[in-house]
């Protein structure tokens, strides 16, 4: 007699993911269909207000800009995470260097930003040494603009990217490479042609486990932002809190949610169909 | 192993011990407001345990408690929020002849209080305000106004609160309306003259403008002088000069409010009778460097404050402006993002 446990095992899952997350999501999508309250909260009038709002002009221009930042600071996490990925994979001393990527999560994020200020900021590492060298005579301002987002967000998420990529590449047949450079590819080739297709799922997790953070990312703009700096994360806390709007913040939420929700989804599936075509593909060869 | 289970067992009895002693108080204030040796002054003379929570902004506040955070005895809200918990019913009567060192407490200032007027549910704590903190190494003629805001010479090396409220406050009294004001044209002006003063920032800041002063990397900034001061070492503070714009500009009162569902409402009396008792609240105003609102505390304090309560004779303080609250925010959100 087999019994079937699968459902028993996974009732501590169940529970914790029903009262810690899908019950919250309720209550958040529940909040943005009433009428706010004057003081916070909400009347219990059905209203689409909260919805409306989300067309105001200037909340789009946020919602582009943040998607904007979000984009390339992705970017330039794969650029550096693949390389470093391929390195630690390779290493002989890998336990070491995933030491090294894990030992930044020890100190609070909040800390490691601002960090950030002493190293970029007008008095800090980089300027220093920069006009010790003599290559600049003032001080550049690095920090409180768009950039200087990008550069934080991009440190803070790279060992998310760094992580699943290592856990890909190390299983990685590397003598698949010698055997393409044997026939005839080129380095650049063998790379693009063999490595990236086959650590495809890597790279997938690592956009998502990077991306999604970065889109709602709260803490980097507000401290290392300038003037300008107002990402979609930083317009929730302040409809929370300051103008004690929380139907808008609800609803702000509700449409990150399901728009990362269609983005995984669509990213996901496009990804599964490429990696069967590429399985089937072997098969036919073998 | 069994040194660890030891070791808590241990502190576990301590803590439990030192928890049935007497009664315990439950606070919730803003962060380092009130010095430890006051606190512990309390817990001693009363023989009894204060749990301390704290926060950071009044909406933090307001959020948490609103959202249903039970617990609290005391909380210490300013005036706009006073107003606030009053109309949503969270705040218990204050019985005054329970407080009587509040007598202490400066007739005049309490005159310029409107969200409660005859103070029958809060007990005025700290009057103070932001102002305007110069680093005179770098910035030699600046008048005691917001004008340094306007100037280009120190473009980039200045920033002004991220807080709508405090920002649209001086601009609205530099143009010689109030605080408070509600009015579409006003702050219509009051826009155009912030967004001359954003030309000139390196950002809007409230967080680590105290930093950022101390280092060197701004020149000049809008915030608190706590704020500015605890950064500073003594050389900074010699070339600081921190000033109350002459034309005024928002304050705000912090007063001790009784919350609803409050258990330990004796306790909480005594507490709020213990603050302005003059030589407790003279530390309170030394470790701030705030001005005594208590008279007969002025004779016990030993530290300079940064400002008097002369210093605000033009300042308003900031009452809660409703849902006007939106109008405030279309014209900051246009500052922030629109351009």
């Amino acid at each position: 007699m087999k019994k079937n446990y699968g459902q028993i095992y996974t009732l501590p899952l169940t529970l914790w993911l029903t009262v810690f997350f899908t019950i919250p999501i309720l209550i958040i999508v529940a909040i943005s269909f009433f009428k706010k309250g004057l003081y916070g909260g909400v009347e219990f009038k059905l209203s689409l207000d909260a919805y409306k709002a989300l067309f105001n002009p200037l909340f789009l221009k946020t919602l582009t800009s943040t998607l904007f930042i979000s984009v390339i600071t992705t970017i330039f996490i794969i650029i550096f995470a693949i390389p470093s990925a391929y390195y630690i994979a390779r290493s002989k001393k890998k336990d070491f260097w995933i030491f090294l990527i894990i030992i930044p999560f020890w100190t609070n994020f909040l800390i490691r930003i601002y960090a950030w200020i002493a190293i970029l900021g007008n008095n800090g590492l980089v300027n220093n040494i920069l006009i010790k060298l003599g290559v600049i005579e003032n001080y550049v301002q690095f920090l409180y603009n768009q950039w200087s987002v990008i550069t934080v967000l991009t440190y803070v998420s790279l060992p998310f990217a760094i992580l699943p990529l290592y856990s890909t590449i190390e299983k990685f047949d590397f003598s698949l490479l010698e055997a393409a450079r044997d026939l005839g590819a080129s380095k650049a080739q063998s790379i693009y042609k063999v490595l990236l297709p086959n650590i495809k799922s890597g790279i997938t997790t690592a956009i998502l486990f990077t991306f999604i953070p970065t889109f709602g990312n709260y803490a980097v703009p507000q401290i290392i932002g300038g003037k300008d700096s107002v990402m979609v994360g930083t317009i929730i806390a302040r409809e929370l809190t300051v103008m004690r709007n929380w139907p808008l913040a609800s609803s702000i939420s509700v449409a990150l949610t399901i728009m990362t929700t269609i983005g995984v989804l669509l990213f996901s599936n496009f990804n599964k169909s490429k990696t069967e075509e590429l399985r089937e593909l072997k098969r036919g060869i073998k | 192993m069994k040194k660890i289970v030891k070791f808590l067992a241990i502190a576990y009895a301590v803590i439990m011990l030192a928890g049935c002693n007497g009664q315990k108080l439950f606070i919730y204030n803003w962060t380092y407001y009130i010095p430890d040796e006051v606190l512990k002054g309390f817990e001693k003379e009363y023989n009894c345990k204060i749990v301390y929570d704290m926060f950071t902004s009044n909406e933090e506040m307001f959020t948490k408690l609103k959202a249903g955070a039970t617990g609290y005895d005391l909380t210490f809200p300013s005036g706009d929020y006073v107003s606030i918990m009053i109309k949503e019913g969270m705040l218990q009567r204050i019985d005054m002849t329970k407080i009587p060192n509040f007598q202490y407490v400066e007739k005049s200032v309490l005159e310029k209080i409107k969200f409660d007027r005859d103070q029958e549910y809060s007990v005025p704590f700290m009057m103070a305000g932001s102002g305007v903190a110069i680093n005179t190494d770098v910035v030699k003629d600046y008048k005691k106004d917001m004008s340094v805001f306007s100037n280009p010479a120190y473009s980039g090396r200045m920033t002004l609160l991220d807080d709508m409220r405090e920002v649209f406050g001086y601009a609205l009294k530099a143009l010689g309306y109030s605080v408070n004001s509600v009015d579409a044209k006003q702050l219509e002006e009051a826009k155009d003259l912030i967004m001359e003063w954003k030309k000139n920032i390196l950002k809007f800041d409230a967080e680590s403008f105290g930093k950022g002063f101390a280092a060197g990397e701004f020149v000049a900034v809008q915030g608190y002088a706590e704020n500015v001061f605890l950064e500073l070492d003594e050389a900074g503070r010699n070339r600081t000069v921190f000033f109350i714009p002459e034309s005024g500009g928002p304050m705000y009162m912090d007063c001790m409010v009784l919350l609803n569902g409050a258990k330990n409402v004796e306790l909480a009396y005594q507490f709020m009778n213990y603050i302005h008792r003059p030589d407790v609240y003279a530390k309170i105003c030394d470790f701030l460097m705030l001005p005594s609102i208590n008279i007969e505390a002025r004779n016990y304090t030993k530290v300079k404050t940064n400002y008097t309560i002369e210093d605000l004779k033009n300042s308003e303080l900031k009452e809660n402006i409703g849902d006007a609250l939106e109008l405030y925010n279309k014209f900051w959100q246009d500052i922030r993002i629109g351009n």
